[in-house]
Protein backbone atom coordinates (compact mmCIF):
# COMPACT_ATOMS: atom_id res chain seq x y z
CA UNK A 1 0.00 0.00 0.00
CA UNK A 2 1.32 3.26 -1.20
CA UNK A 3 -0.72 5.14 0.88
CA UNK A 4 0.55 3.46 4.13
CA UNK A 5 4.29 4.59 3.38
CA UNK A 6 3.13 8.36 3.24
CA UNK A 7 1.50 8.46 6.74
CA UNK A 8 3.32 9.47 9.72
CA UNK A 9 2.79 6.59 11.96
CA UNK A 10 2.58 6.41 15.93
CA UNK A 11 5.60 5.03 17.81
CA UNK A 12 5.96 1.29 17.36
CA UNK A 13 4.71 0.96 20.84
CA UNK A 14 1.62 3.23 20.41
CA UNK A 15 1.67 0.72 17.12
CA UNK A 16 1.38 -2.13 19.54
CA UNK A 17 -1.41 -0.80 21.73
CA UNK A 18 -3.67 0.36 19.16
CA UNK A 19 -2.97 -2.95 17.68
CA UNK A 20 -4.56 -4.86 21.11
CA UNK A 21 -7.03 -2.34 21.54
CA UNK A 22 -7.93 -2.95 18.01
CA UNK A 23 -7.84 -6.96 18.19
CA UNK A 24 -10.22 -6.59 21.35
CA UNK A 25 -13.07 -5.11 20.11
CA UNK A 26 -12.57 -6.76 16.39
CA UNK A 27 -15.53 -6.90 14.44
CA UNK A 28 -18.08 -5.64 17.19
CA UNK A 29 -20.67 -3.29 15.29
CA UNK A 30 -19.93 0.27 16.90
CA UNK A 31 -16.27 -0.95 18.00
CA UNK A 32 -14.74 2.53 16.73
CA UNK A 33 -16.02 4.46 19.69
CA UNK A 34 -15.08 1.49 22.02
CA UNK A 35 -11.30 1.72 20.58
CA UNK A 36 -11.25 5.20 20.50
CA UNK A 37 -12.15 5.68 23.91
CA UNK A 38 -9.79 2.96 25.42
CA UNK A 39 -7.00 5.11 23.18
CA UNK A 40 -8.35 8.18 24.40
CA UNK A 41 -7.95 6.29 28.02
CA UNK A 42 -4.07 5.06 27.29
CA UNK A 43 -2.58 8.55 26.49
CA UNK A 44 -1.07 10.11 28.93
CA UNK A 45 -2.25 13.34 28.02
CA UNK A 46 -5.32 12.34 27.56
CA UNK A 47 -6.20 12.93 23.82
CA UNK A 48 -5.94 11.44 20.67
CA UNK A 49 -3.23 12.23 18.52
CA UNK A 50 -4.01 12.47 14.46
CA UNK A 51 -1.20 9.53 13.57
CA UNK A 52 -3.31 7.11 16.27
CA UNK A 53 -6.68 8.38 13.93
CA UNK A 54 -5.02 7.76 10.79
CA UNK A 55 -3.51 4.42 11.97
CA UNK A 56 -6.92 3.42 13.77
CA UNK A 57 -8.50 4.40 10.29
CA UNK A 58 -5.72 1.80 8.53
CA UNK A 59 -6.07 -1.14 10.93
CA UNK A 60 -9.42 -1.29 10.61
CA UNK A 61 -10.79 -0.49 7.47
CA UNK A 62 -13.17 2.28 8.36
CA UNK A 63 -12.27 5.53 5.98
CA UNK A 64 -10.32 8.32 7.86
CA UNK A 65 -13.17 11.13 7.66
CA UNK A 66 -15.45 8.70 9.19
CA UNK A 67 -12.85 8.30 12.30
CA UNK A 68 -12.61 12.01 12.00
CA UNK A 69 -16.37 12.53 12.34
CA UNK A 70 -16.55 10.33 15.37
CA UNK A 71 -13.66 11.59 16.92
CA UNK A 72 -15.34 15.47 16.84
CA UNK A 73 -19.09 14.63 16.88
CA UNK A 74 -18.53 13.42 20.95
CA UNK A 75 -17.32 15.76 23.59
CA UNK A 76 -15.66 12.92 25.08
CA UNK A 77 -12.94 12.82 22.60
CA UNK A 78 -10.10 15.20 23.23
CA UNK A 79 -7.88 16.15 20.14
CA UNK A 80 -5.34 18.20 21.65
CA UNK A 81 -3.44 17.54 25.21
CA UNK A 82 -5.03 17.64 27.75
CA UNK A 83 -4.18 19.01 31.55
CA UNK A 84 -2.97 17.26 34.71
CA UNK A 85 -5.56 18.47 36.34
CA UNK A 86 -9.29 19.09 34.65
CA UNK A 87 -12.20 21.77 35.93
CA UNK A 88 -15.09 21.49 34.30
CA UNK A 89 -17.66 24.07 34.57
CA UNK A 90 -21.21 23.55 34.15
CA UNK A 91 -23.04 26.03 31.95
CA UNK A 92 -26.31 24.33 31.80
CA UNK A 93 -29.60 26.51 32.48
CA UNK A 94 -29.54 25.83 35.95
CA UNK A 95 -26.25 26.81 36.86
CA UNK A 96 -25.97 30.26 34.24
CA UNK A 97 -28.38 31.18 36.36
CA UNK A 98 -26.51 30.58 39.64
CA UNK A 99 -23.20 32.40 38.43
CA UNK A 100 -21.58 29.42 36.53
CA UNK A 101 -20.53 32.01 34.10
CA UNK A 102 -18.56 34.34 37.05
CA UNK A 103 -17.14 30.89 38.03
CA UNK A 104 -15.83 30.52 34.56
CA UNK A 105 -14.61 33.92 34.27
CA UNK A 106 -12.59 34.16 37.27
CA UNK A 107 -10.79 30.44 37.00
CA UNK A 108 -9.73 31.40 33.56
CA UNK A 109 -7.83 34.61 35.11
CA UNK A 110 -6.75 32.47 37.65
CA UNK A 111 -5.17 30.98 35.39
CA UNK A 112 -4.35 33.14 32.64
CA UNK A 113 -6.32 31.43 29.71
CA UNK A 114 -7.61 33.54 26.93
CA UNK A 115 -10.75 32.50 25.33
CA UNK A 116 -11.36 30.47 22.24
CA UNK A 117 -13.18 28.00 20.80
CA UNK A 118 -16.73 28.09 20.13
CA UNK A 119 -19.80 29.65 22.53
CA UNK A 120 -21.55 25.92 23.42
CA UNK A 121 -18.30 23.83 23.89
CA UNK A 122 -14.89 25.74 25.44
CA UNK A 123 -12.04 23.85 26.10
CA UNK A 124 -8.82 25.62 27.49
CA UNK A 125 -5.52 24.19 28.38
CA UNK A 126 -2.38 26.16 30.19
CA UNK A 127 0.46 25.98 27.97
CA UNK A 128 2.13 24.04 30.74
CA UNK A 129 -0.23 21.64 30.66
CA UNK A 130 -0.88 21.42 34.20
CA UNK A 131 -4.65 22.58 34.06
CA UNK A 132 -7.44 22.45 31.14
CA UNK A 133 -10.91 24.48 31.75
CA UNK A 134 -14.17 23.12 29.79
CA UNK A 135 -17.45 23.91 29.77
CA UNK A 136 -20.08 20.93 30.08
CA UNK A 137 -23.55 21.49 28.93
CA UNK A 138 -25.16 19.76 31.90
CA UNK A 139 -24.44 17.12 34.71
CA UNK A 140 -27.71 16.44 35.29
CA UNK A 141 -27.02 17.86 38.81
CA UNK A 142 -29.07 20.84 38.34
CA UNK A 143 -30.23 21.25 42.36
CA UNK A 144 -26.50 21.32 42.99
CA UNK A 145 -26.02 24.35 40.48
CA UNK A 146 -23.48 25.86 40.61
CA UNK A 147 -21.59 22.71 39.43
CA UNK A 148 -17.98 22.11 38.59
CA UNK A 149 -16.30 19.00 38.63
CA UNK A 150 -13.04 19.32 39.54
CA UNK A 151 -10.46 15.88 38.52
CA UNK A 152 -14.09 13.94 38.25
CA UNK A 153 -15.01 14.56 41.75
CA UNK A 154 -18.51 16.38 41.45
CA UNK A 155 -18.89 19.82 43.53
CA UNK A 156 -22.30 21.28 44.13
CA UNK A 157 -23.51 24.94 44.82
CA UNK A 158 -19.41 26.36 44.26
CA UNK A 159 -18.55 29.59 45.39
CA UNK A 160 -16.27 31.49 43.93
CA UNK A 161 -13.53 31.32 46.62
CA UNK A 162 -14.05 28.14 47.38
CA UNK A 163 -13.13 27.09 43.94
CA UNK A 164 -10.35 29.46 43.76
CA UNK A 165 -8.57 27.80 46.84
CA UNK A 166 -9.40 24.44 45.51
CA UNK A 167 -7.66 25.42 42.10
CA UNK A 168 -4.93 27.13 44.11
CA UNK A 169 -4.43 24.23 46.12
CA UNK A 170 -4.19 22.28 42.86
CA UNK A 171 -1.83 24.75 41.59
CA UNK A 172 0.43 23.86 44.79
CA UNK A 173 0.44 20.51 44.77
CA UNK A 174 1.36 20.09 41.03
CA UNK A 175 4.11 22.83 41.82
CA UNK A 176 5.39 20.47 44.77
CA UNK B 1 -43.44 -12.64 -4.12
CA UNK B 2 -43.05 -9.07 -3.82
CA UNK B 3 -45.95 -7.52 -1.77
CA UNK B 4 -47.95 -5.18 -3.18
CA UNK B 5 -49.36 -2.45 -1.26
CA UNK B 6 -51.87 0.15 -2.07
CA UNK B 7 -51.38 4.08 -0.73
CA UNK B 8 -52.96 6.96 -1.36
CA UNK B 9 -51.20 9.77 -2.74
CA UNK B 10 -52.91 13.31 -2.81
CA UNK B 11 -56.43 11.46 -3.19
CA UNK B 12 -54.65 9.18 -5.94
CA UNK B 13 -54.99 5.43 -5.21
CA UNK B 14 -51.21 4.08 -6.48
CA UNK B 15 -50.14 0.31 -6.38
CA UNK B 16 -47.09 0.37 -4.41
CA UNK B 17 -44.48 -2.21 -3.63
CA UNK B 18 -43.97 -2.73 0.03
CA UNK B 19 -40.29 -1.12 1.13
CA UNK B 20 -40.56 1.65 -0.90
CA UNK B 21 -40.43 4.67 0.39
CA UNK B 22 -43.19 7.26 0.04
CA UNK B 23 -41.23 9.86 -2.02
CA UNK B 24 -40.09 6.95 -4.51
CA UNK B 25 -43.35 6.25 -4.65
CA UNK B 26 -44.34 9.65 -5.35
CA UNK B 27 -41.85 10.30 -8.09
CA UNK B 28 -42.74 6.80 -10.45
CA UNK B 29 -46.12 8.34 -9.88
CA UNK B 30 -45.18 11.95 -11.45
CA UNK B 31 -46.22 13.91 -7.71
CA UNK B 32 -44.41 16.14 -6.72
CA UNK B 33 -42.14 16.02 -3.60
CA UNK B 34 -39.22 18.53 -3.02
CA UNK B 35 -35.82 17.13 -1.65
CA UNK B 36 -32.75 18.50 -1.21
CA UNK B 37 -30.31 15.65 0.03
CA UNK B 38 -32.14 13.08 -1.60
CA UNK B 39 -30.89 11.51 -4.79
CA UNK B 40 -31.91 8.77 -6.81
CA UNK B 41 -29.35 5.59 -5.82
CA UNK B 42 -27.76 6.45 -2.81
CA UNK B 43 -29.30 5.82 0.37
CA UNK B 44 -31.80 8.10 2.38
CA UNK B 45 -31.10 10.43 5.21
CA UNK B 46 -33.52 12.74 5.68
CA UNK B 47 -31.61 16.09 6.48
CA UNK B 48 -33.00 18.62 4.82
CA UNK B 49 -36.79 18.39 6.00
CA UNK B 50 -37.98 19.76 2.34
CA UNK B 51 -39.55 16.51 1.98
CA UNK B 52 -42.18 16.49 4.75
CA UNK B 53 -45.66 15.40 4.39
CA UNK B 54 -48.74 14.22 6.07
CA UNK B 55 -49.55 10.79 6.70
CA UNK B 56 -52.67 9.58 7.93
CA UNK B 57 -52.78 8.70 11.56
CA UNK B 58 -49.72 10.45 12.28
CA UNK B 59 -49.49 13.87 14.11
CA UNK B 60 -46.15 15.21 12.83
CA UNK B 61 -44.85 15.65 9.37
CA UNK B 62 -42.82 12.48 8.24
CA UNK B 63 -39.81 12.94 5.97
CA UNK B 64 -41.37 11.43 2.37
CA UNK B 65 -37.83 9.77 1.61
CA UNK B 66 -37.06 7.73 4.77
CA UNK B 67 -40.95 6.52 5.24
CA UNK B 68 -41.76 3.64 3.79
CA UNK B 69 -45.35 2.94 1.91
CA UNK B 70 -47.73 0.81 4.20
CA UNK B 71 -51.25 -0.68 3.03
CA UNK B 72 -54.03 1.46 3.34
CA UNK B 73 -52.01 5.10 3.98
CA UNK B 74 -53.26 8.02 2.79
CA UNK B 75 -50.23 10.58 1.99
CA UNK B 76 -50.82 14.59 1.47
CA UNK B 77 -48.00 16.62 -0.48
CA UNK B 78 -48.87 19.45 0.45
CA UNK B 79 -51.09 21.69 2.35
CA UNK B 80 -50.22 25.90 3.98
CA UNK B 81 -48.57 23.80 6.87
CA UNK B 82 -45.94 21.64 4.97
CA UNK B 83 -45.41 24.81 2.48
CA UNK B 84 -44.68 26.98 5.73
CA UNK B 85 -42.72 24.26 7.25
CA UNK B 86 -40.74 23.64 3.41
CA UNK B 87 -40.29 27.38 3.42
CA UNK B 88 -39.00 27.97 6.99
CA UNK B 89 -36.29 25.05 6.25
CA UNK B 90 -34.96 26.71 2.89
CA UNK B 91 -34.81 30.27 4.98
CA UNK B 92 -32.69 28.61 7.57
CA UNK B 93 -30.15 26.72 5.35
CA UNK B 94 -29.85 30.49 3.77
CA UNK B 95 -29.29 32.05 7.00
CA UNK B 96 -26.50 29.27 8.42
CA UNK B 97 -24.10 29.82 6.01
CA UNK B 98 -23.43 32.76 3.30
CA UNK B 99 -25.42 31.77 -0.07
CA UNK B 100 -24.73 34.53 -1.99
CA UNK B 101 -25.99 33.92 -5.14
CA UNK B 102 -24.78 37.08 -7.16
CA UNK B 103 -21.41 35.60 -7.15
CA UNK B 104 -21.97 31.88 -6.92
CA UNK B 105 -20.99 29.47 -10.11
CA UNK B 106 -23.70 27.55 -9.86
CA UNK B 107 -26.33 30.62 -9.74
CA UNK B 108 -29.18 29.41 -12.05
CA UNK B 109 -28.54 26.04 -12.05
CA UNK B 110 -28.51 25.09 -8.44
CA UNK B 111 -31.08 23.36 -6.71
CA UNK B 112 -31.30 25.14 -2.99
CA UNK B 113 -31.81 28.61 -5.31
CA UNK B 114 -34.34 26.52 -7.76
CA UNK B 115 -36.28 25.59 -4.55
CA UNK B 116 -36.14 28.73 -2.95
CA UNK B 117 -38.20 30.30 -6.21
CA UNK B 118 -40.56 28.34 -6.57
CA UNK B 119 -41.44 28.57 -2.83
CA UNK B 120 -41.45 32.39 -2.94
CA UNK B 121 -38.22 32.45 -0.31
CA UNK B 122 -38.12 36.24 -1.60
CA UNK B 123 -36.33 37.42 1.75
CA UNK B 124 -35.21 35.45 4.89
CA UNK B 125 -36.82 36.18 8.23
CA UNK B 126 -34.11 34.82 10.56
CA UNK B 127 -31.10 36.96 11.03
CA UNK B 128 -28.05 35.30 8.88
CA UNK B 129 -25.08 33.72 11.05
CA UNK B 130 -22.22 35.17 8.85
CA UNK B 131 -20.04 32.14 9.37
CA UNK B 132 -16.25 32.58 8.63
CA UNK B 133 -15.31 29.81 6.87
CA UNK B 134 -12.90 28.42 4.27
CA UNK B 135 -12.46 27.93 0.61
CA UNK B 136 -10.77 24.88 -0.13
CA UNK B 137 -9.16 25.22 -3.61
CA UNK B 138 -6.23 22.42 -3.09
CA UNK B 139 -7.60 20.12 -5.53
CA UNK B 140 -6.04 20.62 -9.19
CA UNK B 141 -9.66 20.53 -10.45
CA UNK B 142 -12.39 21.17 -8.38
CA UNK B 143 -12.52 23.58 -5.71
CA UNK B 144 -14.66 23.03 -2.13
CA UNK B 145 -16.27 26.25 -0.82
CA UNK B 146 -17.49 25.45 2.88
CA UNK B 147 -19.64 29.04 2.42
CA UNK B 148 -22.34 27.17 -0.24
CA UNK B 149 -22.10 23.98 1.70
CA UNK B 150 -25.93 23.11 2.70
CA UNK B 151 -24.77 19.61 4.75
CA UNK B 152 -27.00 17.74 2.55
CA UNK B 153 -24.25 14.48 2.75
CA UNK B 154 -24.74 14.03 -0.84
CA UNK B 155 -21.13 13.94 -1.69
CA UNK B 156 -20.65 12.26 1.31
CA UNK B 157 -22.54 9.19 -0.08
CA UNK B 158 -21.72 9.18 -3.52
CA UNK B 159 -18.11 8.70 -2.59
CA UNK B 160 -18.97 5.76 -0.29
CA UNK B 161 -21.67 4.31 -2.10
CA UNK B 162 -20.91 4.81 -5.30
CA UNK B 163 -17.26 5.48 -5.96
CA UNK B 164 -16.07 3.35 -3.20
CA UNK B 165 -13.69 5.82 -1.34
CA UNK B 166 -15.20 7.36 1.65
CA UNK B 167 -12.71 10.68 1.27
CA UNK B 168 -15.60 13.17 2.78
CA UNK B 169 -17.57 13.01 5.84
CA UNK B 170 -19.60 15.60 8.19
CA UNK B 171 -17.36 15.98 11.11
CA UNK B 172 -18.54 18.33 14.56
CA UNK B 173 -21.78 18.52 15.96
CA UNK B 174 -24.72 21.27 15.35
CA UNK B 175 -23.93 24.50 14.17
CA UNK B 176 -20.48 23.95 14.33
CA UNK B 177 -20.68 20.93 11.58
CA UNK B 178 -19.04 20.83 8.47
CA UNK B 179 -17.42 18.67 5.52
CA UNK B 180 -14.46 16.83 6.25
CA UNK B 181 -12.00 14.76 3.67
CA UNK B 182 -10.13 12.53 5.45
CA UNK B 183 -8.31 13.81 8.49
CA UNK B 184 -9.52 17.12 8.02
CA UNK B 185 -6.86 17.34 5.26
CA UNK B 186 -6.83 19.63 2.14
CA UNK B 187 -9.09 17.87 -0.35
CA UNK B 188 -5.83 18.20 -3.00
CA UNK B 189 -3.83 15.98 -0.48
CA UNK B 190 -6.07 13.45 0.28
CA UNK B 191 -5.00 10.05 -0.68
CA UNK B 192 -8.25 8.03 -1.27
CA UNK B 193 -9.59 10.69 -3.39
CA UNK B 194 -9.80 9.53 -6.90
CA UNK B 195 -10.41 12.33 -8.68
CA UNK B 196 -13.46 11.09 -10.54
CA UNK B 197 -15.53 14.06 -9.54
CA UNK B 198 -18.49 12.15 -8.99
CA UNK B 199 -19.49 14.49 -5.77
CA UNK B 200 -18.67 17.65 -7.97
CA UNK B 201 -21.93 16.34 -10.30
CA UNK B 202 -23.66 15.58 -6.49
CA UNK B 203 -23.45 18.33 -5.04
CA UNK B 204 -26.81 20.41 -5.02
CA UNK B 205 -25.08 24.25 -4.69
CA UNK B 206 -22.34 25.72 -5.49
CA UNK B 207 -20.25 24.13 -2.57
CA UNK B 208 -18.20 22.09 -4.83
CA UNK B 209 -17.93 23.04 -8.34
CA UNK B 210 -15.03 22.47 -11.15
CA UNK B 211 -12.21 24.94 -11.20
CA UNK B 212 -12.46 27.67 -14.38
CA UNK B 213 -15.72 28.61 -14.37
CA UNK B 214 -17.10 31.79 -13.46
CA UNK B 215 -20.51 32.72 -11.95
CA UNK B 216 -23.60 31.49 -13.33
CA UNK B 217 -21.40 29.00 -15.43
CA UNK B 218 -21.11 25.48 -13.83
CA UNK B 219 -23.65 23.08 -14.68
CA UNK B 220 -24.12 19.93 -12.85
CA UNK B 221 -25.43 16.45 -14.55
CA UNK B 222 -26.75 14.17 -11.87
CA UNK B 223 -27.48 11.46 -13.68
CA UNK B 224 -23.84 10.89 -15.06
CA UNK B 225 -22.78 10.35 -11.79
CA UNK B 226 -23.09 6.58 -11.60
CA UNK B 227 -20.55 6.69 -14.82
CA UNK B 228 -18.26 9.43 -14.33
CA UNK B 229 -14.81 7.51 -14.46
CA UNK B 230 -13.32 9.30 -17.03
CA UNK B 231 -12.06 11.65 -14.73
CA UNK B 232 -9.59 9.49 -12.54
CA UNK B 233 -6.14 9.94 -12.12
CA UNK B 234 -4.31 7.29 -14.54
CA UNK B 235 -7.76 6.41 -16.45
Amino acid sequence: MSNALAMALPRVEDQDLIDRIIGDQAGRPGALLGILEKLQDANRHKYLPMESLEYVALRTGVPQSQVYGVATFYALFNLDPQGTHTVAICRGTACHTRGSRALLERVKLQLGLEESGTADKLTLTTPDRKFTVRTVACFGQCALAPVVEIDHAIRGHVKEQALIREVDLLRKEAAR
Amino acid sequence: MVEKVKVRIDGEVIAATAGQTILEVARANSKYIPALCYMEGLSATGACRLCVVEVSGVARLVPACTTPVAEGQSVVTSTPQIESYRKIALELLFAERNHVCAVCVSSGHCELQALAQEHGVTHVRYPYSCPRLPVDTTHPRYVLDHNRCILCGRCVRTCAEIEGAHVWDVAGRGIGSHLVSELQRPWGEATTCTSCGKCVQACPTGAMAEKGWAVEEMTKHKTVVSRLTSMREGS
